[in-house]
């Protein structure tokens, strides 16, 4: 897979989270399901779970298309003779 | 109120972060890069919790906490919730990019990535100049903030005056000598201190209310409305979707957050950081939801401001005096955390991207400059704390927003090869006199189609972005190739 292709499926991640933090369709269970552990209501539970998704996308992230620098590529950071300009 | 274990504690705290000033001073070297960045050379966890501790103000312990004792657990999604992804993303997105940028031409802040990247003297004095007005207020208010929350946890025994004082100066004891390292050191013991304090407090508040599931259960008798964010007028969607563009992409924009970016040492550490960056902010944020929603049914009736003082109410209607201690010195840690950082990105700014215009300068010499700007604008930021003019909290009341509209300039400039500088003017100075007019309420309200003016204002950069550098000369190769040359050897 071309980094462009991975970078895609980069941006389809952003967008399904965005749209998972915009689900307006779910506020209707706000008052509905049950507290989570007694004490934690849908609308606060929800973002503890997205916090954890949000973990995993990173994750999926990182390991799909956030490669290191080649060693050789590295190297040449040290090269100071090219500093700033 | 306050015994003497209280005094030992706030000695023993203030001890610690002025042996971290002499140590850090002790180790720095003399150079521009050590100074403001730590010779590019920080890990893991003092990226994050250089990260954490400089994004985490006193709005998160106090205003926050106020925001959802009036709001209910909706203030969770609705402040921090796509922050929770989209700010460690923008680490990436944005953050990954500049970095390798700094390492490989020597880049030390947003002026001299995108100037750089366009070649551009302009380019690089627009984003000094937007950075400098945005950021001087923010800091302003923050110093205001942090000192009537100080002021209040100390029952006024602190004035706020002397809040202000105190604040700023035990800020310079470790930033003043030792820099960046100083500040990165302070965050990891201060950040470390309020995360695992804050747990422990809100423990401690919900065993003196009954208990977690016992104070839940009365807001479902008391005040079920709390539990849905249907019910409230501030959380309608159009509200709710709007400022997911205000605050949570506003972060990368921070100089004192960029910077830290590029002081990692490897993009290991940058990995790391994004990867759990997530699971603090929603442990911090979710700690002071709680405590607010909390309040509202054991505290009830407060309005409106009254509502901010909402902690430290609590900690001294149902807790030890022990416990105000603690609260006082948590918020002292959030509030210099944060201070600290932006004092040294102004003092930064200024010296190496205003001083070399006027005058070539060795890097021995912006160390003793940047002291000095340092020093200056601590006393500008105090005295300005002090008289609270008008136009200064006009401005930072959209100063997350004017940040969050320069961001399609830096994602546009970074994956882009046909971007040029005309865009990059375009779009950094039109959107940000919009802005302005919005703001200001000189163009009517309905121009915004009812979105919060950041959204239309972000539109408008990336349209403006992308048309005029369409519209205009394509870059000449040998320049894409500087950047975009670089990124084709590590994005394969």
């Amino acid at each position: 897979m071309t980094f462009k292709t991975r970078f895609i499926v980069v941006i389809l991640i952003v967008a399904v989270m965005f749209i998972l933090h915009n689900s307006f369709w779910l506020w209707d269970l706000d008052s509905q399901v049950p507290l989570l552990f007694g004490f934690m209501p849908f609308a606060y539970s929800y973002y503890v779970g997205y916090a954890l998704l949000s973990l995993l996308a990173m994750k999926v992230i990182i390991d799909l298309a956030w490669p290191d620098p080649p060693e050789d590529v590295t190297e040449q950071f040290t090269d100071k003779e090219h500093s700033k300009q | 109120m306050i015994n003497a274990i209280g005094i030992s504690i706030l000695l023993v705290y203030m001890i610690i972060l002025i042996a971290i000033g002499v140590y850090g001073a002790k180790v720095s070297l003399k150079t521009s890069e050590d100074y403001f960045l730590a010779s590019r050379n920080l890990g893991s966890i003092a990226v994050f919790m250089a990260l954490f501790a400089s994004n985490i103000t006193a709005f998160t312990i106090i205003g926050h906490a106020g925001f959802s004792y009036e709001i209910g657990y909706g203030a969770y999604g609705y402040v921090i919730g796509w922050s929770i992804f989209i700010t460690p993303f923008t680490y990436y997105l944005v953050g990954y990019r500049s970095w390798l940028l700094g390492k490989r031409y020597g880049y030390a802040t947003q002026p001299q990535v995108f100037g750089g990247i366009f070649n551009s003297k302009l380019i690089s004095l627009l984003f000094l100049i937007l950075l400098l007005y945005y950021t001087l207020p923010y800091l302003v208010v923050s110093i205001i903030g942090g000192s009537l929350a100080l002021s209040t946890v100390t029952e006024g025994l602190v004035p706020y005056w002397l809040s202000a004082l105190i604040i700023i100066g035990v800020s310079l004891i470790y930033t003043l000598p030792a820099g960046m390292r100083g500040t990165v050191w302070t965050d990891i013991f201060q950040g470390t201190l309020f995360l695992v304090v804050a747990i422990f407090l809100l423990s401690a508040v919900a065993r003196a209310l009954g208990g977690f599931s016992e104070i839940t259960h009365q807001i479902v008798l008391d005040n079920p409305a709390m539990l849905e964010r249907g019910v409230s007028p501030e959380l309608a969607p159009i509200n709710w979707f709007s400022y997911a563009f205000i605050n949570s992409i506003a972060v990368i924009v921070f100089p004192q957050i960029y910077t830290r970016i590029l002081a990692a040492r490897s993009s290991i550490n940058l990995k790391r950081v994004s990867l759990y960056y997530p699971l603090a902010l929603a442990v911090i944020f979710g700690v002071s939801t709680l405590m607010g929603v909390w309040g509202s049914v054991a505290i009830p009736g407060l309005v409106g401001k009254e509502a901010d003082n909402i902690v430290p109410l609590l900690i001294h209607q149902f807790l030890s005096p022990f416990w105000m201690v603690v609260g006082l010195v948590i918020v002292l840690a959030i509030v210099k955390s944060s201070i600290d950082s932006q004092l040294l990105a102004v003092a930064h700014l200024l010296t190496d991207d205003l001083f070399p215009r006027l005058k070539k300068i060795t890097s021995q010499q912006a160390v003793f400059w940047g002291r000095i700007m340092l020093l200056v604008f601590a006393a500008i930021a105090y005295y300005v704390a002090l008289i609270q003019p008008a136009a200064i909290l006009s401005i930072a009341g959209f100063a997350f927003s004017g940040f969050s509209v320069m961001l399609p300039v830096m994602i546009g400039s970074l994956y882009w090869s046909r971007a040029n500088k005309y865009g990059a003017t375009a779009a950094l100075v039109f959107p940000a006199i919009m802005l302005h007019l919005w703001y200001l309420r000189i163009l009517p309200q309905w121009t915004t189609f009812g979105f919060m003016p950041v959204f239309p204002s972000f539109v408008l950069a990336i349209i403006t972005f992308v048309v005029v550098s369409f519209l205009t000369p394509a870059p000449p190769p040998d320049q894409s190739k500087k950047t975009f040359g670089l990124f084709d050897r590590v994005f394969k």
